[in-house]
């Protein structure tokens, strides 16, 4: 282990700063010097040696293989040439030299279109050159997503054997350009198995204090500052702090226990002079760690300080219009489930596809990363399939929770390490290959079997939740008891988080949710942090929110308060909108969801649902539509109304998949954003106005090649396409997927519209149609399939 | 810095609103949007080369081409280069939208576009107060009159703004965050009359809705 937290090590200072007083310009790629100038690399290198840099960073920053392309070179190539001038300069010292690994310059899906397995491939082509070519260890520097991140890190653990470490770059309001907090960056890289963590580039070392001070508390690993020399001024492109400034405001920064130095941009070898002359007879700061069981998204840390709500809704056990979505893929679905919980105060997810039919190896990462572009809440994601597991972890954007293992041996050693290869938090169920323990004791003794082996697979403490199991009451009343006890037991002597399935205890009883309530609130004062329930429930959740006043989490009952405020109020509105006799259609123009879902409910009572779409939806719609076409409304109406319609055709497929019919058979309309286009909110507007028409949307994204939609054209056999694209850039993809559909032997019609496309260049590409707006995609719909 | 509604309304499309109902639901929501997200910029000041008869910025490799950078900087020795970004969060946050209700997703869209542009307006004045005595010209953007969109990489290296603020182009020269604006200002030692408001300089001239309508955005 080359690094001590009680240690401080020395990095070097800016590599791009020298390069560019050496006259490198801005945009010129400057890892090509350790091909056509080494000895440049090795004088800077010896200079920052010389100042007491005891780890160099290699000139590879940005030798990935995209960026090398333009040039004619390869990674290895550059790489070995930088690695050596590195070492070139290490020679009869004991510096070692880092392979360094900086952003693809490109960002990755879903924020841009790099997918990220090929981003691991990228960043692994780096490491393994590097670790070939003799550095000691790897550095991953600049990050601002920590997505890319974690492809970086895997890459580095997958490809070599080097030590990491790992540095992001903040803004001073703690989050990244990307939103990352330091809390998540913190768990989820040292989940990951990076060796150090810490800050790089970003602004100044007093800026970062604060930031620093948090990542201290936030990990066991040594903690890195590589900051700027203060901020650039941008008429002259200097940086603001002398030396000794820099090294005073770094001080600080190792009395708080960071133990790895050094400077990013505008920092030369006077600066890590002065750094090493202030702070080398020091000894970094004592820390604290923060044993917080925590959960992630870049974006929102959830930390189990408290009672936390797991939502248990993603799930298609005795819900027949969820396993109806799951086989038909519908995602948007599921995404729906997952909104409505958050909305309604859950915490955490469960997300659980397992049904007959379903291959969950490809259904479970899937609707992981579908889930994570609609909700930033972490997910715990629940299978019995060690494949799937993996598949969805390793996808997984943060610090995820799995559901689950138990005592059974065989079972822990073969998702044990799966858990701890991803950093995620484990749930251990108490019961083992021989079923369930009836007494408390037993229960206890079993977490205490999975705490003992989580331990001795180095996965900590705070990341084991133990789950008591609830029986059915009705069943096996005195098992009831026995939870409750083995709750309290391994929250008090094991010292363990607790989680538990609480709707289980009422099955067959009347007045369900009275008694699951009471459950819940029993177990919460046993000591249950992790409810898995149904947030949906309002009394569960006043429970939670009750709770929370209870044991002082929620200050001056602030929470509480609000909540039934807002319920007061909700009590009252409904009353004076159900006095105005509103009709099906007035619900639908006027926009109001909730309105138009009640009246659907009652409608269907005495009209089948296709007339209740013939007579009134579609009539609706076409209202808004001609005022909108009008000039009369304007596009936020007309979603308003198509929103509206949703409501009512939610309320339709709810009825049809609760009788077990078959869902009524509609036209399908392929719609997608061509290949190299990301920006589609104007496709997603057609989408929903079509949806609300009653057509079957086949909504293949955004960057989508042109063979997909081809591909799928003939598969689904469809009739219409619908392209859009939003750049002159992205015509000619447009072009080509027009061509590609018009030369299939039954070849769809093809709309095209978006932001750059007339009727004359939809015409000279051989498109059908011309679609202005959402409301024309209808009509050349109705054209279509006449 | 504050949110313009009237011009977020104005990129819906929205021409009337008569009881006042979108307008107090969009000024609601602007204020949730700049509490949320505040628009960063980097901007970096440039001495301007004419050698060969082409206009590079001294000291990067990013050349100009086309009429209206030579028009718009004629009076010029130095040019600034502005990237202004509300960031991914802000499209992640629009993306969410769009799964939980798309009429809002189109609003907030739209208030994020004005938003951005505040954000420029904000960094001109504190540009401007870099340079007494001098004035600026237009800001100009590639997609502006002649200026190729192909120019955005190298202006985005010459302003770093992918390391400074989080600002990258795709192989297609779209901007990423989408919420993005590059731009280039003069530095004139002359005042500068205003040259490219209206529609015979803007891209988009051939295929604007609001033109189509009757009912530019007059910027």
């Amino acid at each position: 282990m080359i690094f001590d937290k009680q240690k401080l090590i020395f990095l070097d200072g800016a590599m791009g700063t020298m390069l560019q007083r050496a006259g490198l310009r801005p945009g010129e790629l400057p890892e090509l010097l350790a091909l056509t100038n080494p000895a440049l690399l090795t004088d800077i290198h010896r200079q920052y040696i010389g100042a007491g840099s005891q780890i160099v960073y290699a000139n590879t920053f940005g030798a990935n293989r995209r960026k090398l392309a333009k040039y004619g070179h390869t990674v290895d190539e550059v790489v070995a040439a930088a690695v050596g001038a590195a070492k070139a300069a290490c020679v009869g010292t004991d510096v070692r030299v880092a392979v360094d690994i900086g952003p693809l310059g490109e960002l990755l899906a879903p924020l841009g279109t790099l997918p990220f397995e090929e981003a691991v491939e990228l960043f692994a082509e780096i490491a393994a050159a590097g670790e070939r070519a003799g550095a000691d260890l790897a550095v991953i520097e600049t990050m601002t997503d920590l997505y890319e991140t974690k492809a970086a890190l895997l890459a580095v653990k997958e490809s070599t054997s080097l030590p990491v470490m790992v540095t992001m770059t903040f803004e001073e309001s703690g989050r990244t350009f990307t939103g990352c907090t330091v809390r998540s960056m913190c768990r989820t890289l040292e989940g990951l198995g990076a060796d150090a963590i810490g800050l790089n580039c970003s602004l100044g070392p007093k800026q970062l204090l604060p930031l620093l001070r948090e990542i201290c508390e936030n990990t066991r690993l040594p903690v890195i500052a590589k900051p700027n020399a203060g901020l650039p001024d941008p008429v002259d492109g200097h940086y603001d702090l002398t030396p000794a400034e820099f090294a005073a405001a770094m001080e600080e920064a190792v009395r708080c226990g960071v133990s790895i130095v050094g400077g990013c941009c505008g920092t030369d070898p006077a600066y890590i002079r002065a750094l090493h002359d202030a702070v080398q007879s020091m000894s970094p700061g004592e820390r604290t760690y923060r044993a917080v069981p925590m959960v992630c998204t870049p974006t929102t840390p959830v930390e189990i300080t408290g009672v936390r709500v797991i939502g248990e809704r993603i799930n298609p056990t005795g819900k027949k219009r969820f396993q109806q979505a799951l086989l038909e893929s519908d995602l948007d679905y599921i995404v729906d489930v997952a909104i409505a919980q958050e909305d309604a105060g859950a915490s955490i997810l469960d997300v659980n596809v397992g049904y007959p039919g379903v291959d969950e190896v490809t259904m479970l990462p899937r609707v992981v990363q579908k889930l994570q572009e609609a909700t930033t809440l972490p997910l715990q994601l629940d299978s019995t399939n060690p494949d799937a597991l993996e598949a969805a972890l390793r996808v997984y954007n943060g610090k995820a929770a799995v559901n689950s293992v138990n005592g059974d041996e065989k079972v822990l050693s073969r998702v044990l390490p799966i858990v701890k290869k991803y950093g995620a938090a484990v749930i251990g169920l108490t019961l083992d290959e021989s079923g369930l323990p009836a007494t408390a004791e037993e229960r206890i003794r079993i977490a205490q079997r999975i705490l003992d082996a989580t331990q001795d697979c180095g996965i900590p403490k705070e990341d084991l939740w133990i789950d008591c199991l609830t029986l059915t009451v009705s069943a096996q009343q005195e098992q009831a008891e026995e939870t409750l006890k083995a709750v309290c037991g391994v929250t008090q002597h094991l010292q363990l988080t607790t989680v538990l399935g609480v709707s289980n205890i009422s099955f067959g009883l009347p007045n369900r949710l009275l008694m699951a309530q009471t459950f819940l609130i029993r177990a919460m004062s046993a000591g249950l942090l992790l409810p898995i329930i149904n947030p949906n429930q309002k009394e569960m959740m006043d429970a939670v929110a009750a709770h929370r006043v209870l044991n002082g989490e929620d200050k001056g009952c602030s929470a509480y308060v609000e909540r039934f405020a807002q319920t007061a109020e909700a009590v009252t509105k409904p009353a004076a909108a159900s006095a105005a006799a509103m009709t099906l259609d007035d619900a639908i123009i006027r926009g109001l969801k909730a309105d138009a879902a009640k009246l659907a409910k009652a409608a269907m009572e005495t009209e089948p649902a296709l007339t209740l779409v013939e007579k009134h939806l579609i009539p609706a719609l076409d209202r808004v539509g001609a005022e909108y076409e009008a000039g009369k409304a304007f596009l936020p109406q007309l979603l308003s109304a198509a929103q509206a319609a949703q409501a009512v055709f939610g309320v339709i497929q709810d009825s049809i998949a609760g009788e077990g019919g078959a869902a009524v058979k509609k036209d399908k309309v392929i719609i997608a954003t061509v290949k190299g286009d990301i920006h589609d909110i104007g496709k997603n507007i057609v989408r929903t106005v079509m949806e609300n028409y009653g057509y079957d949307l086949i909504d293949l994204g955004r960057d989508v090649p042109p063979e997909t939609i081809v591909e799928t054209a003939a598969r689904e056999k469809v009739r219409l396409v619908g392209l859009s694209a939003l750049m002159t850039t992205t015509l000619p993809a447009m072009e080509e997927t027009v061509r590609l559909l018009k030369a299939m032997p039954e070849p769809p019609a093809v709309m095209v519209g978006g932001a750059v496309v007339t009727e004359d260049y939809a015409v000279q590409m051989g498109a059908d149609y011309y679609a202005r707006d959402a409301k024309a995609a209808v009509e050349i719909a109705r054209k279509v399939f006449a | 810095m504050t949110l313009n509604v009237d011009e977020a309304l104005r990129y819906l499309g929205v021409r009337s609103d008569p009881d006042g109902t979108l307008h107090a639901q969009m000024t609601a929501m602007a204020e949730e949007v700049a509490a949320k997200h505040r628009p960063r910029w980097v901007w970096r000041a440039f001495a301007i080369d004419r050698t060969e008869g082409k206009l590079t910025l001294t000291g990067t490799m990013l050349t100009l081409p086309g009429h209206t950078a030579e028009r718009m900087l004629a009076d010029c020795r130095q040019a600034v280069l502005l990237v202004c970004t509300l960031g991914t969060a802000f499209d992640a946050w629009v993306r969410a939208e769009q799964a939980r209700d798309m009429r809002r997703a189109v609003l907030l869209d739209a208030l994020g576009s004005a938003w951005v542009e505040t954000g420029c307006d904000t960094a001109e004045q504190e540009i401007a107060a870099r340079f007494p005595g001098m004035y600026l010209t237009d800001r100009f953007s590639p997609g502006y009159g002649d200026l190729p969109l192909d120019v955005q990489p190298e202006l985005l290296s010459a302003a770093d703004a992918r390391r400074r603020v989080g600002v990258y182009d795709t192989p297609s020269r779209l901007m990423n965050p989408q919420k993005s604006v590059t731009a280039v200002i003069g530095i004139a030692d002359k005042p500068q009359m205003a040259r490219i408001r209206g529609c015979a300089y803007c891209a988009m001239n051939k295929t604007c809705a609001l033109r189509k309508a009757g009912t530019p955005c007059d910027i």
